[in-house]
């Protein structure tokens, strides 16, 4: 057993030395699945650190089955290995018992290629995909001994550089980040290497070097699209609310958007990708057919943040998916991106990979609903096990959906499930919101309408054994959208509406899920709050919060402490609507999309007007190309043909099943091994 | 639903990059290894066809191994070269094919064919002429009546016939052949050749070295391995062996393995335990090679 004056103990954080196998070993055989900390993952890449100028580590602030399937980080992972100036090597948030296990041993801990302590790089990178890993990313930084607050950390201590999907807001976090990437990471890692190289960053542990820490920021504060925190200043108004960010001096940006990657339509990063050694939630290689999302439904973060819409053609996207099975060895792959359906040329990627690798499975997440989804589907797996087919109405009513510009209709509905049922499958699922803006009573019981209706149809070609499962989660206000002002609903109003639901949802062959209502409120708390947050993000950590995206371990009292303590108020943040002349936290960093488009979004929505798409419609002048110097090439266009399935004749024996998924980010469930019951969905960030 | 025209047999190892593999997650990789190699693999009937790959014996969770064996049936024939080469590219990091036979297509299986397996390990937490003295009671002892948990229920069976050899060295003894003890097994590799210092041996990585404070033994085993003789289990004789001198072995392997009776449910629950190290499965005997 470790003793007290065991060797493990007497490891500095500061060694520059790898832990030793011996050590690694016998802490692995102490915690459950080891083999996520272990590395040795096919395509993982372990350079050699002489010589190297900038050694980065992705640290993934949630477990290893959610980190490692983010496409982002395989594509930057390639991207600066590339490079023979950098390397990138990885970490995830460890578990809780191996947590237990670090702490009463004092290893750090350590990056899965070269076993180091995270403090040994010079840059650490964070990937932040959702408002729940906060407390995660305290954990790992405290797990390697990098000071909590970049105020407190030093010149040797390396810098902690975020990006991902939520850093439209980083303010809850600022005072642990050092900068903030917004936007797409794939050149300025690149650029922020260079910076750092050209100051001589990893120089600075040498005596005598003269490198400030405050020289490192205000290089990284000069390239475009990243963001230093530090130097900003925030001021309160005596209400409590936020009245405005001050930069500390004029050379400092006064606002800053979030970079596009430029040459996405011509090049796929990322085709070595990392095949775990054991099995992960998105266990398949992915390939990027389209980024951005101009369908505009108006509570999508992701859909208004990523504009423009860049579409990669098919051949490109043929070669690559080839070559990524071909380096992976993997079953399946996935054509990802915000709704792939829309992808012009869809079918023709899907039937060219059939018939290069017949005995992969294609899969690709879809938020479409209608029955050109479902032929799809139906094609792409023509001899499956259709074990579940997923919709995403959002919204029960039409005049709801019209009103969050989810453009379907009750018709659409229906026929999509009768489409579905006759192609084969017997469950379907339907994803909803409730808490939405202007929802009343009778759109919570529509919901309940609408998936009877789609039972009896079931039924009716089925039988008795239909499933539908309707999962209904909290509306979440976020930033960056037309809806970034409108409070959630109180917490005993949801419950009222849940209750509704169980009422209209129940019995044989209907199931009704929901999500934690209290978590919803911490995410919307969280995306829509200010740097003041940070305290109660430490308050909670040290009260015992972490993993907190984990049901499980989720501890919304130590969240309630934490915000009594610091005497703050979760409601304040999250259910107020939040008047349109006041300043917003987040008023500095720009999504792309003009605070006008939003505005006038939002006042559509109060009149249930939807808003075409400009990928097939007229031009709905969302500011993109003037925020971002990008000229789309949609709009005012007219519809492009769509392919029929049909007609590719894709058809192929021997494959496996393959339905269609929904790109939302519900809350992640568990995740552990197949077979496992409680092994749920979770979300893929693009 | 490919026909098979040709099988080998391959004797592999696995290392440290593969260690924490269990049996369906080696499975899983090797089958993606074997497309990345475009291996002609023959498949399986049924309405999931896979691969046919057949190990001889599961590999648990945390094992290394120096001589394990697998049967692959391929669809199309390929040559011994070309196959070797195919799989020194494709296979997980960690494993390493160290040499292939041609068998007959029609050979009876791998599994029922084995009658043994020789495993070593470091054990910490114990003195090693107090293993020593365990392990020459072990193996005077007519039998030794152990429960061991499946699922729910607890299997009562006798451990003593299952080992076949047994044998203990402290890792500080300069001359190893008279520091072994032990019996069971005319000339056991390892011990026969290992100058008692466990780095040198190769059961500790490179630039690594035991715990000073920590009192090591080295153990070598020769395990009975058979479908109808019954399967002895390294966890289960350390367990037997530090019950003897009155101290528990520490819960290893996380969940995914069977947790011997008797174990601690909590690591680190306080003095009194002895934990496996660098556990090595040294070699898989089939029956006919052991007369």
């Amino acid at each position: 057993m470790f003793s007290s004056t065991s060797f493990l103990s007497e490891r500095s954080f500061r060694s520059p030395d790898p832990v030793p196998a011996l050590t690694v070993e016998r802490l692995l055989r102490r915690v459950r699945r080891p083999g996520r900390y272990s590395g040795g993952e096919w395509n993982s890449i372990e350079k050699d650190w002489a010589g190297i100028a900038i050694k980065w580590c992705f640290a993934y602030p949630d477990l290893y089955e959610i980190g490692m399937s983010n496409l982002g980080l395989r594509i930057l992972y390639e991207v600066l290995n590339e490079r023979p100036d950098s390397l990138a090597e990885r970490c995830f948030a460890p578990d809780v018992d191996l947590q237990a296990q670090l702490r009463e041993s004092g290893v750090p801990v350590w990056s899965l290629e070269s076993r180091r302590s995270l403090h040994d790089f010079d840059v650490i990178g964070l990937s932040l995909g959702y408002e729940l890993v906060a407390t995660n990313v305290l954990d790992m930084l405290d797990l390697a001994g990098v000071p909590l607050l970049s105020s407190e950390r030093s010149g040797t201590d390396p810098l902690v550089i975020a990006g991902g999907s939520i850093v439209l807001n980083p303010e809850p976090l600022a005072d642990f980040l050092d900068a903030v990437v917004l936007g797409e990471g794939e050149d300025v890692v690149g650029e922020i290497t260079d910076a750092l190289r050209t100051l001589g960053w990893q120089r600075r542990h040498e005596p005598g070097n003269g490198i400030e820490r405050s020289d490192a920021l205000r290089a990284l504060a000069s390239i475009r699209g990243v963001y230093v925190p530090s130097l900003y200043r925030p001021r309160y108004a005596g209400d409590g609310s936020f009245e405005r960010l001050d930069p500390v001096d004029e050379s400092v940006a006064p606002s800053i958007v979030g970079r596009i990657a430029t040459d996405f339509e011509t090049r796929v990063r990322g085709v070595r990708q990392l095949v775990p050694n054991v099995s992960i939630v998105f266990d398949r290689a992915q390939v990027e057919v389209m980024r951005g999302c101009t369908r505009g439904c108006r509570f999508c973060q992701a859909g208004m943040q990523s504009r423009p819409l860049r579409e990669r053609p098919a051949a490109l996207v043929v070669e690559a998916a080839d070559a990524i099975l071909r380096s992976t060895g993997y079953e399946e792959i996935g054509l990802t991106s915000l709704s792939s359906a829309d992808y012009a040329d869809v079918s023709t990627v899907a039937s060219e990979l059939r018939r290069r690798h017949p005995e992969a499975v294609v899969s690709l997440p879809s938020t479409r609903v209608d029955a050109f989804t479902v032929e799809l589907a139906d094609a792409i797996a023509p001899n499956g096990r259709r074990s579940g087919f997923t919709f995403a109405p959002e919204a029960g009513s039409q005049r709801l959906r019209d009103a969050i510009n989810k453009g379907v209709t009750d018709e659409e509905i229906v026929r999509c499930a009768e489409l579905a049922f006759d192609r084969g499958w017997s469950s379907i699922k339907l994803y909803f919101m409730i808490g939405l803006p202007g929802e009343t009573v009778e759109d919570v019981e529509a919901i309940g309408r609408i998936s009877r209706r789609v039972l009896e149809i079931g039924r009716a070609s089925h039988g008795g054994k239909v499933q539908v499962k309707a999962n209904v989660s909290t509306f979440v206000p976020k930033v960056g959208t037309p809806f970034q002002w409108d409070g959630q609903d109180p917490t005993s109003l949801v419950e009222e509406k849940v209750a509704v639901l169980r009422k209209a949802i129940h019995g044989k062959g209907l199931a009704l899920s929901w999500d934690d209502p209290r978590a919803s409120i911490l995410e919307a708390a969280l995306g829509r709050g200010d740097r003041r947050l940070g305290r109660v993000i430490r308050r909670a950590w040290q009260n015992g919060a972490h993993l907190d995206a984990w049901d499980e371990h989720f501890n919304f009292e130590a969240w309630q402490h934490a915000f009594a303590e610091e005497g703050l108020d979760p409601a304040w943040y999250a259910q107020r609507d939040i008047p349109l002349t006041q300043p917003l936290p987040w008023d500095h960093l720009g999504p792309g999309v003009s605070r006008g488009f939003l505005l006038r979004e939002r006042k559509r929505a109060t009149a249930a007007l939807t808003t075409p798409d400009c990928h097939w419609g007229p031009c709905s002048n969302c500011g993109v190309p003037a925020s971002t110097g990008f000229s789309c090439d949609t709009g005012e266009q007219g519809p492009r043909a769509r392919l029929l399935i049909g007609d590719h004749g894709t058809r192929t024996d021997g494959s496996r099943a393959a339905g269609p998924e929904v790109g939302r980010p519900p809350r992640w469930r568990y995740a552990g091994p197949p077979g496992d019951p409680r092994r749920g969905q979770a979300a893929e960030t693009p | 639903m490919s026909e098979t025209r040709q099988r080998w047999r391959l004797v592999f190892r696995r290392d440290e990059p593969a260690m924490y593999l269990s049996h369906l997650d080696a499975i899983h990789s090797w089958e993606r290894a074997l497309r990345r190699g475009s291996i002609p693999m023959a498949m399986s009937e049924g309405f999931n066809p896979r691969p046919k790959l057949v190990f001889a014996a599961p590999l648990q969770l945390g094992m290394l191994a120096e001589h394990e064996l697998a049967d692959l049936f391929l669809a199309e024939r390929l040559t011994a070269p070309d196959l070797r080469d195919r799989l020194a590219a494709c296979l997980p990091l960690g494993y390493v094919a160290t040499d292939l036979f041609d068998v007959w297509a029609g050979e009876p299986a791998l599994a029922p064919q084995l009658a043994a397996a020789d495993y070593r390990l470091i054990l910490l937490g114990a003195i090693p002429e107090q293993v020593a003295g365990a392990v020459e009671r072990l193996l005077a002892a007519v039998s030794l009546p152990r429960e061991r948990q499946r699922e729910a229920r607890t299997i009562k069976y006798d451990l003593r016939p299952l080992v076949m050899g047994l044998r203990a060295a402290s890792p500080e003894a300069s001359s190893a052949a008279g520091a072994w003890t032990g019996a069971g097994v005319a000339s056991a590799s390892w011990p026969g050749a290992v100058a008692g210092n466990a780095a040198a041996a190769g059961a500790l990585p490179p630039g690594d070295s035991l715990p000073p404070e920590e009192p090591a033994t080295l153990l070598w085993m020769r395990l009975r391995h058979s479908q109808d003789g019954g399967t002895g289990r390294v966890e289960e004789v350390v367990a037997a062996l530090a019950q003897e001198i009155g101290l528990s072995l520490a819960w290893t392997g996380g969940e995914e393995q069977a947790r011997p009776a008797a174990m601690p449910t909590e690591p680190g629950s306080g003095a009194g335990t002895v934990e496996i190290v660098r556990p090595v499965r040294e070699r898989l005997w089939l029956a006919r090679e052991l007369v």
